[in-house]
């Protein structure tokens, strides 16, 4: 949807993005909240609104989120949100929150720890609890079924696949990779995101504040996300209709973007998502490399929203973040910044 | 360097299936699998709607397979404990004879070099089934249906509920301020951190303000007293879920530590009787003995480590109507 009232994210901050980390999920909140706020003279008194998103079962400790508000300073009392989902769809409360107009800042995180156990057994648990759970249906498994499908409909190769690697993560050779073993056919180790152990926060203001409080506020002009089937089976594969009604109701096609990040943990991934979107040549894709380079679960997505806001803060017009959830790109949601030249 | 903390948990569910998926495992222990008619197609795995448009489904499930032919597939060289089969296997997409959409499941084929799509598989049944996805052990090449086992026969009533034992192991860091609490009541002292900003006093090796989110260290340690008041309790009846160790009612108390606003949640008591635990009760700190085995932190919630429960003291309750509402 579009938006009817200015909101802009004004800066954002992520922890050192480590294998693992020695520091609990809270003190990595207490971190880099403060990380965010400071640049931008803001305290934690100065926040209305707070969203957080973590994961219990990738934290390992039941109510994790309430210990994680020891991180937002929540003495008085604040309004307080949290989505157990990727610190994206915090900032899409967040976001909704502020149409409400009668609040002005606030802060979202994307928090995770994947380091705490091992993915490949954690992961099929939150899958479909008749059907595909007492599999073991990993998601490994599952991207490698997509990425078959991807590759028959023409859209990636294995060579291509590779040169999203070495491209993401700015080292090893095409050649080189392609040698290697498969994981699960057709996907090889580098086709695969790390581990990472990661947290992300974000501030948000509205029109006159983010004005005030920083050159370049990146406003949020289209923002949208759409879920599909959750069990694969029922999915065409070499296909993302749910990345391509998000982003054309986020209003992609109204204007050229300069950037694009997408959550693209596996290769493939990045290459069905440039092809749904329609990017060209023309778009920077992923400079950052991407989930690829780096990937704290529950943080990732946001990241992507940040990475994208630094293209506007830096002087760019539009850029395209994209996050996603589920097996197979199951949920896919589609944020666009702009530096507002363009509204007024 | 920061301590780190295993734990396994496990979480049993029982799952009501409803009447569609209940039909659907029932069927699996009498060797049958089947899908549900959704307009024209029929849909494996069943499904209560129309995974196009959410629309509900009526119960009009059909007979397919055995035999299936593989779409599509992937060969896992390493399986985990979570799979069904303990050696290299294919997770294949399987279009049963009679469906529309493909079955995820198990593949074993012997080497990778063995599957191909468009190859004919069949269910390889376990001879004890009990109405769960896994009854069918894997698919195996060719168009004849196996048994592993000696057959036990289709379920005795349908099949309604499902058991599922979700199990994780984690390893949590220990931050390194929760071990000092610990050490410290090793000692028999209960030792609080004050925060410099707001004063407020926090103990268990917290390691920081939550209210001005500031980091606290040993400059910020301050001892409490051994004695305090019970501000309100909880008197529990244990539910025999697993893991449960108690199997009388219990009582966790609430303690407001003299001289200072620190309460100590869900506290254990000791040669208190269930009926005798009141608000304004006084009650006195009992610490383990010397080499006795106590809470070392890093499990749920906060450790007070040697601090083992609180006893009467015998003192005069103290009256104070506002005590009740002293829970943080
Ligand atoms: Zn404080």
């Amino acid at each position: 949807m579009g938006t009817s009232r200015d909101i802009a994210v004004i800066g954002w901050a992520q922890t050192p993005m480590v294998r693992h980390t020695e520091l609990t999920e809270t003190q990595l909140l207490m971190q880099v909240i403060t990380d965010a706020l400071t640049p931008i003279g803001l305290t934690r008194a100065d926040v209305d609104f707070t969203c957080l998103g973590s994961c219990d079962y990738i934290t390992g400790q039941a109510f994790s989120f309430v210990s994680n508000l020891d991180a937002i300073g929540a003495w008085p009392p604040k309004r307080d949100s949290h989505v157990e989902m990727d610190g994206a769809w915090a900032l899409y409360e967040a976001w909704l929150r502020l149409h409400e107009g009668d609040i002005d800042i606030a802060v979202v995180t994307g928090s995770g720890r994947s380091s705490t156990g091992d993915p490949s057994l954690i992961y099929p648990m939150e899958m479909d609890p008749f059907f595909l759970a007492p599999l073991g249906a990993d998601p490994v498994t599952f991207a490698a079924l997509q990425a078959r499908a991807v590759i028959a409909a023409g859209i990636a190769d294995e060579r291509s696949m590779a040169e999203v690697a070495v491209r993401s993560r700015g080292t090893g050779d095409v050649d080189t990779l392609l040698g290697g073993d498969y994981v699960r056919q057709p996907l090889r180790r580098h086709d695969l995101p790390p581990i990472t152990d990661g947290a992300a926060a974000m501030v948000l203001a509205t029109g006159e504040r983010a004005r005030q409080l920083v050159a370049r506020p990146a406003y949020i002009t289209g923002f949208d996300h759409r879920t599909e089937c959750h069990n694969p089976s029922f999915r065409a594969l070499d296909d993302s209709p749910s990345t391509r009604i998000a982003a054309a109701a986020a209003g992609l096609g109204d204007a050229p973007i300069e950037v694009a990040e997408l959550q693209a943990a596996f290769t493939h991934e990045e290459l069905l998502l440039r092809h749904v979107l329609g990017l060209g040549q023309e778009v920077i894709v992923n400079a950052s490399g991407g989930a690829l380079r780096e990937n704290p679960i529950m943080a990732t997505g946001l990241i992507r929203i940040g990475r994208a806001a630094d293209h506007v803060f830096g002087g760019g017009r539009r850029a395209l973040a994209h996050a996603t959830s589920g097996p197979c790109l199951q949920q896919n949601l589609i944020c666009i910044v702009e530096d507002g030249e363009g509204q007024r | 360097m920061t301590r780190f903390v295993e734990s396994t948990i496990t979480f049993p569910y029982r799952r009501s299936l409803g009447p569609m998926l209940s039909a659907f495992m029932t069927a699996l222990t009498e060797r049958r699998i089947l899908g549900i008619r959704c307009g024209e197609a029929v849909l494996v795995p069943p499904m209560e709607w129309d995974p196009a448009t959410g629309a509900a489904l009526p119960l009009d499930l059909v007979e397919v397979g055995p035999a299936g032919t593989v779409q599509s597939w992937t060969w896992v060289p390493a399986p985990t404990e979570q799979h069904p089969v303990q050696r290299p296997f294919a997770f294949a997409f399987v279009l049963l004879d009679g469906a529309t959409t493909p079955l995820l499941h198990a593949v074993d084929a012997g080497s990778a070099a063995a599957m191909a799509d468009g190859m004919r598989v069949a269910p390889r049944w376990r001879g004890e089934r009990v109405g769960r996805i896994t009854d069918i052990a894997c698919f195996v090449p060719g168009e004849q249906p196996e048994l592993d086992g000696d057959d036990t026969g289709p379920a005795a009533q349908p099949v309604e509920i499902m058991d599922y034992n979700a199990r994780i192991t984690y390893r949590n860091p220990v931050p390194p301020s929760a071990d000092r609490a610990v050490e410290l009541s090793r000692q028999q002292r209960l030792v609080g951190m004050r925060c410099p900003q707001c004063e407020r006093t926090y103990v268990g090796g917290r390691g920081y303000c939550p209210i001005d989110s500031i980091e606290l260290g040993e400059e910020h340690e301050i001892d409490l007293a051994h004695t305090g008041t019970i501000t309100n309790f909880v008197i529990i009846t244990p539910v025999q879920y697993p893991g449960q160790t108690e199997t009388e009612p219990f009582a966790r108390v609430f303690v407001l530590i003299d001289d200072s606003d620190v309460v100590l949640a869900y506290q254990p008591t000791i040669e208190l009787p269930v009926a005798d635990v009141r608000v304004g009760r006084r009650v006195a700190a009992v610490w383990a003995s010397p080499g006795e085995e106590i809470d070392a932190g890093g499990g749920m919630g906060v450790s007070l480590g040697a601090l083992i429960g609180w006893m009467p003291t015998g003192e005069p309750d103290i009256a104070d109507p506002d005590l009740v509402n002293r829970i943080f």
